[in-house]
């Protein structure tokens, strides 16, 4: 009887769980239909609905949670199940380099004035054949200055003796190898193995101040106190000054790592003409105006931040400076045994 | 007539085989068998320029897993799941033994206890733990509030988090087959062994504990194999600093995107797990009892 009821249980479990993940797909929209593949926690679902209402087109949105998920499954997935795709930087390199992405059509793109030129024409895609900027952050300081007495400026502070055991870092080994890289005045994609074994000693003496590495929330160990000082994304520490005055957001002296992501056709987009109605919506001030809203990443949509007031403008964590960009570097795609390197290095700091 | 008489064979006894066997093996195949190959295939891979994985036959992964810093983060995670197991024995025998020796309803209400916590994800219960040891959590509060602890305590992040957090979500499965095993335990032994002049001590290490090893070591298995894997626990209550295989396997298959040498370390998990299952058949176990 017992085995009976457990069984009984776990079939009703398992029955619960098929149900996760399928979203409605209903019936097409009265212009057709878009499949749209972008970061979970990042487009706001405001700005998607007035798409729909506006152009008629339905969007049936999925999500991931880091470029891997994104790169795996675009090569698992039959070509065109997406028509929107969102990459960042080094992403786009690399989807790039295969030739696995449509060329935009820029007649159709009349909103791309609204963005900063300074966020146009970067090094993994210049002049803009295949992307479009969406909004990016910064691996950024975070320092509750009720607890620390010590003045953090620069990435190579961390290493300070006196913040043992304090830090929360990002739980993603090319943004902290990447800072400790640029501690040294070194690139953040460095592939020479001498280099590299420099940049593991001083690694491995980061090991005492990390407590906690964290890449989903990492605000959440600034806020409640358990750390009291971070290298955490812009988005992050924005959200965690709502939530403590105590915390203030500093941009490392030795330029920081910047990501950007991208709005992209895959190729093969079953709906080429609907991608970019959506794409060019996207880049409209009113749409980013609701993301922003939503998703405090920095936004180079000058239009939406003018509409924005000042509050939100002058606030450094929400509206990054440009110059913290342009003195920035984004992490590229290595080579296989460089990566095996770097891989390394992490497990020896991890273990 | 030879063609009826094989006919007749076929529809008597290949027949009901195939349709009551036939899909039960089908799903086997297709839901084991086939992932484990191709697993297994995929760890002998290599990875292109672009980390797509190629089916050029190589011995590397299996080389880089020999790595000193891999085999001391297989070190770490062994004595992980060691701690865990032997605490899981050490906290649910005498619980096992309290249900099963206990009597009238009460019994089903501890046995409810053991089971209704799995009807929450353990992913969600866990988090619920960094909440509640967290510096500004309850636990910290409670102890502030009776003046025990002035400043907050550092509970969370640490290797013995880690462990805890093990220990809370594996321990029903140390449980169920104890409980299994002392149940079975027929009463008339343990009032011989008095009626013979044993002390309790010597009637619990002499007549209990080796009529419920079964138990120990089914339930030991089920609490040690999960604990090399469970990379979300060492992440959200170790913080990261006490990696698991788990997390090795993980990252490979993530931010490491090389898939062939993830397949290569859940391929070495896959041979522990087998060592460890043919160990517990050579001191006697009952796979049936693995069950649960």
């Amino acid at each position: 009887m017992k085995k009976k009821i457990l069984s009984l249980i776990m079939v009703g479990a398992m029955a619960c769980s098929m149900f996760v993940g399928c979203g409605s797909s209903g019936s097409a929209g009265k212009n057709g239909e878009i499949n749209v593949f972008v970061w979970t926690e990042y487009v706001s679902e405001s700005a998607i609905k007035a798409f729909e209402e506006e152009s008629g087109i339905k969007v049936n949105v999925s999500t991931y949670s880091s470029n891997e998920d994104l790169l795996a499954k675009l090569k698992s997935e039959s070509e065109g199940t997406y028509d929107v795709i969102l990459p960042s930087d080094y992403a786009v390199e690399y989807l790039v380099a295969q030739d696995k992405l449509e060329a935009l059509d820029k007649d159709k793109l009349t909103n791309l004035s609204n963005i900063d030129e300074a966020y146009l024409n970067e090094s993994y895609d210049p002049g803009n054949v295949y992307t479009v900027p969406y909004e990016g952050g910064v691996a950024c300081i975070a320092v509750n200055t009720a607890k620390v007495d010590k003045e953090i400026t620069s990435y190579a502070d961390l290493f300070d003796p006196s913040l043992e055991g304090q830090l929360v870092v990002l739980d993603d080994y090319r943004a902290v190898i990447g800072m400790t890289e640029r501690s040294m005045g070194l690139s953040m994609n460095e592939t020479d193995s001498d280099t590299l074994a420099s940049v593991e000693e001083k690694l491995l003496t980061l090991k005492n101040n990390v407590k906690l590495y964290d890449s989903d929330s990492p605000k959440s160990a600034l806020i409640s106190g358990d750390c009291s000082v971070g290298m955490i994304w812009s988005a992050e520490v924005a959200l965690a000054m709502d939530e403590n005055p105590d915390i203030e957001i500093v941009y490392p002296t030795e330029g920081a790592y910047v990501f950007l992501d991208n709005w992209a056709i895959p190729k093969g987009a079953k709906n080429y003409d609907g991608a970019m109605e959506f794409i060019n919506y996207m880049l409209s001030a009113e749409a980013a105006q609701m993301n922003i809203s939503d998703f405090p990443y920095l936004c180079p949509n000058t239009a939406a931040l003018e509409m924005m007031g000042d509050e939100y403008v002058n606030n450094e964590a929400k509206n990054v400076p440009s110059d913290v960009i342009s003195s920035g570097e984004f992490v590229s795609y290595l080579d296989t045994d460089t990566l095996a390197i770097y891989d390394e290095m992490w497990t020896k700091l991890k273990k | 007539m030879k063609h009826e008489k094989t006919k007749h064979e076929f529809r008597a006894n290949t027949l009901p085989a195939l349709v009551t066997v036939g899909p039960v093996t089908i799903i086997m195949v297709l839901l084991i068998a086939v992932p484990l190959i191709y697993v297994a295939v995929m760890s002998f891979c290599s990875i292109d320029e672009f980390y797509n994985v190629t089916f050029d036959f190589t011995l590397e992964n299996y080389v880089r897993l020999a790595n000193v810093d891999y085999l001391k983060i297989y070190a770490q995670s062994i004595v992980i799941a060691l701690v865990t197991t032997v605490i899981c024995i050490l906290v649910g025998y005498p619980f096992s033994y309290i249900i099963a020796r206990t009597k009238s309803k009460k019994k089903k209400i501890l046995y409810m206890l053991v089971i209704i916590p799995f009807w929450t994800n353990s992913l969600i219960r866990i988090y619920g733990w960094r909440t509640f040891l967290g510096s500004s959590g309850w636990l910290n509060s409670l102890l502030a509030g009776i003046g025990i602890a002035k400043e907050p305590i550092e509970f969370l992040y640490k290797q013995g988090t880690t462990i805890l957090g093990m220990v809370y979500c594996l321990i029903p499965f140390m449980i169920l087959p104890l409980y299994t095993a002392i149940e079975k335990l027929d009463s008339s032994l343990l009032e011989a062994s008095s009626d013979l002049g044993a002390r309790p001590v010597s009637t619990f290490l002499e007549v209990i504990l080796p009529l419920t090893s079964s138990g120990i070591f089914s339930g030991s298995l089920m609490v040690f194999i999960p604990c090399l894997g469970y990379f979300f626990v060492s992440d959200i209550l170790g913080g990261g600093n006490s990696d698991v295989i788990g997390n090795l396997i993980e990252r490979q298959f993530q931010s490491g995107n090389n898939w062939p040498l993830g397949a290569a370390l859940s391929i070495i998990l896959i041979v522990v797990t087998l060592i460890l299952v043919k160990i517990y058949q050579k001191l006697g176990g009952d796979m049936d009892s693995l069950g649960v």
